[in-house]
């Protein structure tokens, strides 16, 4: 298991220009170690879609890594989602998937114990797939390891989805967010679309 | 009426000649020849995802990113994507445009019984969410894309073409 604070100060440490999505408790705790323009908050932009906008991101924008910081609960609710990342997920595309087990953003409902998330991510075509025909799945499970492959999957083509057991032990800051259509704005100046 | 639909080819030039980028779309009885149309095109980029949520949040990453996607999209799809359209589309004024296959659309003028509640609903679904959308039932209607494409700048809000019947080659 991963502290969660701990792997994102560890992300924010070795991330330069790549996009960060993040979504749920991840809005609320990557901010903590991170003020950068490109990142973007998708929380209530629409229920288990971060991944599927960070894909539409990473197509439009293959000059940078999109990074998708999502919880597993969240992907429960777009599970097909990951078919279609086999199938057509670009190789800057980063999903790290923060598998808590739970719907900890409401109150830490456990989520249905046996789902697979390693196996259902291979199982949908991501390994040895996605646009490139080099997809891969990868499970880390301690903060060691993931420090050591965090400058490879930052340069290296994908796509990726890493599958990240974690907890958190620090409190959760309050929802405080902008509107969606200014955080909408701020990214496409930061990528000098406007 | 002609009810013989619009020209799957003549549409494929409209959004060409419009600068549009990707088209998201999952295959229906109604839209198939469109679908082989965008498929066989080297300029459009075909993306089918597996539900009409994930097209609508694809599509907001793409425009995001500076690109112009099409959702074509069936009512009953559209209907799916309700917190996608809403979270993606509406709340954040991202300029989806939108297809829509009205399935039911055929079947009810023509007085077929039971009504197709997806054909009862699509109308009244769009004018709720404030979607302002245009009739394309045949090639004489094409301009409807472009003044839809138009009014989604202006106002930098979705905006939908109603397609009525399937479309030809």
């Amino acid at each position: 298991m991963i502290e969660r604070m701990d792997l994102f100060r560890s992300l924010a440490e070795k991330r330069t220009d790549e996009i960060v999505v993040m979504t749920m408790t991840a809005t609320l705790q990557w901010p903590l170690v991170s003020r950068s323009e490109l990142d973007f908050d998708f929380l209530a932009f629409g229920m288990g879609h971060a991944g599927d906008f960070g894909l539409g991101l990473a197509l439009a924008r293959p000059e940078r890594k999109t990074i998708v910081l999502k919880g597993d609960g969240g992907l429960l609710m777009s599970l097909g989602s990951l078919v279609t990342f086999g199938r057509y997920a670009p190789g800057n595309l980063l999903i790290l998937l923060l598998e808590n087990r739970s719907y900890e953003m409401t109150g830490a409902q456990p989520l249905p114990p046996r789902a697979d998330f390693t196996a259902l991510s291979r199982a949908a075509g991501i390994e040895g797939g996605g646009a490139t025909g080099k997809g891969k799945v990868e499970r880390i499970e301690t903060l060691s390891v993931f420090q050591e492959a965090l400058p490879r999957l930052l340069i290296e083509e994908g796509p990726h989805v890493v599958i990240l057991p974690v907890v958190n032990n620090q409190p959760l800051p309050r929802i405080n967010h902008s509107d969606h259509s200014g955080r909408i704005q701020k990214l496409r100046r930061a990528l000098g679309v406007i | 009426m002609n009810e013989t639909g619009a020209s799957a080819a003549k549409t494929i030039e409209i959004l060409k000649a419009l600068g549009f980028t990707h088209v998201l779309m999952i295959p229906d009885s109604e839209s198939r020849q469109l679908f082989d149309a965008v498929e066989t095109d080297d300029t459009l980029q075909l993306i089918t995802p597996c539900r009409e949520g994930e097209s609508v949040a694809i599509a907001a990453g793409l425009w995001t990113g500076g690109r112009k996607p099409l959702l074509v999209i069936q009512n009953t799809g559209f209907m799916e994507a309700g917190d996608a359209l809403r979270g993606c589309g509406l709340g954040p004024r991202v300029p989806l445009r939108l297809m829509i296959g009205w399935r039911g659309y055929a079947g009810a003028l023509a007085g077929k019984r039971p009504i197709d509640s997806a054909y009862t609903y699509t109308e009244s679904l769009l004018r709720a969410w404030g979607i302002p959308f245009w009739h394309l039932m045949n090639d004489a209607d094409l301009g409807t894309i472009e003044a839809m494409d138009r009014k989604a700048a202006e106002s930098s809000m979705p905006a939908a073409v109603v397609t009525g019947y399937a479309f030809r080659p």
